[in-house]
């Protein structure tokens, strides 16, 4: 059979050129959500299995199970099956649903821990495995200076991905579905053909050696597939085909790979186009459609890693960013979205809510409204979509990236990333007025400087110089600290499936990021607008603050306070970019800390802004909770107006708010979120978490206040932060707002 | 001149159509025993010139639409109808359309009438439904309430009005009843809501060190509300 009938030619037909494919074949929808199915029998009993699964893990501590004797790769485990019979799209990371392998290519002792955590011993034959062999943690270590090692240890730089993979790389597994393997094998080995006419310069022979890893892998993903019965040499034939050798190319990276984020990309329009054909062809209807779409889901939310205890501390909740991004505009003028991304949202209701895949929606002012509102439909039922302002990327991405992680944009295909967590610059402050010395371990960390004085009261030029040191001494740290990390990681833990997937040259990001941003900015303005006197210990060491006065607090539209934060960021990222970085990566940044904002606070001393040691930061550009007075808006405008040119790793928002606040009913709740979402991302906003929140959603941000901040209760003219409120007066408001449901 | 003001609230929804920018004017005539605002009270507050209080409402400008805006709330913005004549021209200029969120318990002044023509939308607040009740459980009379909403009806306003339903006091549909007697034939009155009595304003009485009257109430069931609006959208729908 032809598996390109009835397809529009292109440029596509000459080169890999995938974007080019979709353009010239999606279809936009613009209606309504009234065409889609819910589930079918074998929907049904798929997901009763898996539920059945996820209580056992839930139940054992939060891991089914492990094999602790086999290393995951693509060829390691027999195939596996939710309910063979019943699988459409077939493929698990191991022989059962649910258990995990073990991964200690990026660090062999990691691997050993996480077994250890959950009652098993690696196996022998991994154990003399790696007794022989370098992992990317062994590298990194023979590497990192003694500087580099104390700035991780008392946790000024945190996250770093030395002892797991880096993840955050997409690979283009649209293109497994569209020019099937043998094709891009043939490409592939051209390339190197065309690489080896250069002279044998070191970056010529790591770009070769790169290309016979990935030939090697692109071998060994055909015969994975092979085993499961599928020939995904030859492109796919029909929508399910598509769906599947796509979601194989998607299965092999997370077999060869642990990294902190897996993200799957942005397919929903190349999926469209197959479904669209099978449906005119009359071999596929709605129902087989969504059930389809659902299968690929579920297989997703199936995904999962073996990690340490320390690991989950810093990202909670066991996650994987299957990140799959839906809509945008074309740059043709065109909404990029099709029924598919209708589809994905279904699945919210048909599998019902969850973490993964996470689902991103690219807003855009040009998308159709009907879109808007069923997305808005679905946040307010579900909680589960992030949304991302495309009108902003678009200008730098074009229109066939996708989202890897929470906010991080990069080209399908033609960019990947170096992922850097963070550096926690509100420690940097204190290092600062600690002439280097880090605040609780009272080591000298940075180079020796003029401490500040106890019992005076700052001065801001004279603290904002010392900053500026410091930061640009940590700008350069951090950049060198990431080459080592990086190089390490292509050396001994390269991607060989997902580059395979790449451009064989394509564009690199490294992608760093700052944490503790509005405690920054809110404590440089309090020493700008207050009165801040230093406390010392008995060390000597500055670990407490009088701070008398009341100042500009980010969060509040106040451009007073709102500008040290844009400045921040702006500072830093030029300092970053002074520093070369490792095979000429493009220096970017994000504000983005997931939840990893309490172990940061935890290990940050006491700030000017008034926060107490160990209190924890607001996660990623949010402001700090319990500080604005204006209410949402207020706080979403300031969030604005950072600036994406500086952090193109993107600026997450997080923003809760509670249904009966938002509207009176389903309909003005769905047209109030849309003009929320619309008013800001028209400021050039970056990115925004919509909660609306449940009564249990109450509980917890009652139990730790920095999951949902700037949360707003509201009974007709009166409004109050959840947040401010006495614990006795949470859980009143919490038995009331809920009255009817107790 | 100077506004003076208690508070803003960027996003409140449920006080007009649309994203309402709130504004919450300080000082008020009334000393309703249910307040849940007792610190807007007495006059004071921060102060903002029309100029500068339209130029810190733009910033809100992309959230509003077509429907969205500005409600000026309070206290009881209307006495301070002046400052809020002066700002409407700003606002104008700005294309941002302002609710007004009154009790009514004002003398209709010139600029309290410039204020309610200008206005996109007036939501009244009836508290009680005669001048006895209203004596007894505001400290005011229900005559100037009565001479806003004949202004509103004559100059044909679209208004809103609400009751606050508050246990022991008002909520039964003999109580209610009275109001809608008010209301018969008010063509301008688009909506009647009645809105439950809670709790929430306690706090603010604790931490003023007020008497707080109501502060053996329970807050109003959501059940009996909805009983009691479905009362009323059928007693309003009778010719």
């Amino acid at each position: 059979m032809n598996c390109w009938r009835d397809f529009k030619e292109g440029n596509w037909n000459k080169n890999i050129d995938v974007s080019d494919f979709i353009k010239k074949n999606y279809t936009p929808y613009i209606g309504g959500s009234e065409f889609l199915c819910g589930t079918t029998e074998r929907t049904d009993r798929v997901l009763a299995r898996v539920e059945e699964l996820l209580v056992k893990e839930n139940e054992n501590g939060g891991v089914l199970s492990v094999d602790p004797d086999n290393v995951s790769s693509l060829l390691t485990f027999k195939p596996g099956y939710v309910i063979k019979e019943d699988d459409i799209i077939v493929g698990l990371q191991t022989d059962e649903p649910l258990k995990r392998a073990v991964n200690p290519f990026a660090g062999y002792r990691n691997a050993v821990q996480a077994c250890k955590a959950y009652g098993y011993e690696i196996g022998e034959n991994v154990k003399d495995e790696f007794k022989y062999r370098t992992t990317h943690n062994t590298g990194v270590f023979r590497v990192y200076t003694d500087t580099m090692k104390k700035a991780r240890h008392v946790g000024v730089l945190t996250g770093l991905p030395d002892a797991y993979a880096r993840g955050r790389i997409i690979g283009d597994y649209r293109r497994i579905a569209l020019y099937g393997m043998d094709y891009l094998i043939e490409q592939r080995k051209l390339d190197k053909k065309r690489i080896s006419e250069r002279d044998m310069s070191a970056e010529t022979i790591q770009l070769l050696e790169d290309v016979e890893r990935q030939l090697e892998f692109m071998a060994q993903l055909v015969e994975m597939a092979a085993e499961y019965g599928c020939d995904i040499s030859r492109p796919a034939e029909n929508a399910r085909e598509a769906v599947q050798w796509l979601y194989f190319g998607y299965l092999g990276a997370v077999k060869e790979q642990n990294g902190a984020a897996n993200s799957i990309g942005r397919i929903s329009a190349f999926i469209d186009i197959y479904i669209r054909r099978d449906i005119e062809e009359g071999t596929l209807d709605e129902k087989g459609a969504q059930e389809l779409i659902d299968d690929l889901v579920l297989k997703m939310r199936l995904v999962r890693h073996l990690r340490t205890p320390e690991y989950n501390e810093l990202f909670a909740g066991d996650p994987v960013w299957v990140t799959c991004s839906l809509a945008g505009m074309g740059e043709d003028g065109r909404p990029m979205v099709t029924k598919t991304c209708f589809r994905f949202l279904q699945t919210l209701y048909n599998l019902g809510p969850s973490a993964e895949p996470n689902i991103t929606v690219l807003w855009s002012e040009g998308l159709p409204e009907e879109f808007k509102k069923f997305c808005a439909k679905v946040s307010i039922d579900t909680d589960s979509i992030q949304y991302e302002n495309d009108d902003v990327m678009r200008k730098d991405f074009g229109d066939d990236y996708a989202i890897a992680c929470c906010v991080s944009a990069m080209k399908t295909g033609k960019q990947m990333q170096f992922f850097g967590a963070r550096c926690n610059l509100a420690k940097v402050l204190l290092m600062a007025l600690n002439g280097g010395r880090d605040e609780v371990y009272g080591e000298q960390v940075a180079p020796s400087g003029k401490a500040f004085d106890e019992g005076t009261p700052l001065v801001y030029e004279e603290v904002l110089e010392a900053f500026k040191t410091y930061a640009a001494w940590m700008a350069k740290l951090y950049v060198n600290t990431m080459n080592v990390i990086h190089y390490m990681h292509d050396r001994y833990a390269y991607e060989r499936l997902m580059m395979a997937l790449h451009d064989v040259e394509p564009e690199r990001l490294m992608a760093f990021g700052i944490s503790g941003l509005s405690v920054l900015a809110d404590s440089l303005s309090a020493i700008k607008y207050a009165k801040v006197t230093p406390v010392k210990d008995e060390r000597g060491l500055i670990v407490d603050f009088k701070t008398e006065g009341d100042f500009p607090k980010y969060g509040n539209d106040d451009d007073r306070a709102d500008e040290i934060a844009k400045w921040i960021t702006e500072f830093f990222y030029s300092e970053l970019c002074k520093t070369k970085t490792y095979r000429g990566a493009k220096h970017t940044l994000s504000i983005l800390t997931i939840t990893s904002n309490v172990v940061y606070g935890k290990k940050t001393g006491s700030t000017p802004d008034g926060r107490q040691a160990g209190e924890p930061f607001a996660p990623g550009a949010n402001p700090m909770h319990g500080r604005d007075s204006e209410g949402a808006l207020a706080s979403l405008n300031s969030v604005a107006k950072i600036c994406y040119d500086c952090c193109q790793d993107g600026i997450s928002n997080t923003f809760s708010i509670t249904p009966e606040t938002l509207g009176t009913d389903e309909d003005d709740r769905v047209k109030k979120l849309v003009a929320v979402l619309d008013g800001y991302f028209a400021q050039s906003a970056h990115h925004l978490n919509v909660n609306v929140l449940n009564r249990q959603k109450l509980i917890d941000a009652m139990n730790d206040p920095t999951l949902y901040p700037s949360l707003t209760i509201r009974v007709s003219g009166y409004a109050v932060n959840f947040n401010k409120l006495t614990r006795d007066k949470q859980l009143e408001v919490i038995s009331r707002t809920f009255h009817e449901k107790m | 001149m100077k506004g003076y003001f208690h508070s803003f609230e960027s996003l409140a929804t449920l006080d007009g159509e649309g994203i309402r920018y709130g504004v919450f004017m300080q000082g008020c005539p009334l000393r309703c025993v249910y307040c849940h605002n007792p610190d807007t009270w007495e006059k004071g507050g921060t102060e903002f010139s029309p100029e500068e209080l339209v130029k810190k409402i733009s910033r809100y400008k992309p959230y509003f639409g077509k429907d969205g805006g500005i409600t000026f709330s309070g206290g009881e913005p209307l006495l301070q109808a002046e400052f809020i004549g002066e700002t409407v021209p700003y606002l104008k200029d700005a294309e941002i359309n302002y609710a007004i969120d009154t009790s009514g318990e004002v003398h209709l002044s010139d600029d309290v009438k410039y204020v309610l023509q200008n206005a996109q939308l007036v939501i009244l607040d009836l508290k009680f439904w005669d001048d006895e009740s209203y004596k007894k459980y505001t400290g005011m009379g229900i005559s100037k309430v009565i001479d806003t909403l004949e202004f509103l009806v004559k100059i044909k306003k679209r208004t809103w009005v609400r009751t606050v339903v508050v246990p022991g006091i008002n909520d039964s549909e003999d109580i209610i009843r009275n109001y809608i007697e008010v209301l018969k034939n008010k063509r301008c009155v688009e909506k009647y809501e009645l809105l439950g009595f809670h709790t929430m304003g306690f706090l603010k009485y604790e931490n003023m060190e007020i008497k707080n009257p109501m502060k053996d109430t329970k807050p109003l069931k959501k059940e009996h509300l909805k009983e009691l609006q479905e009362f009323v959208d059928n007693e309003l729908k009778k010719p």
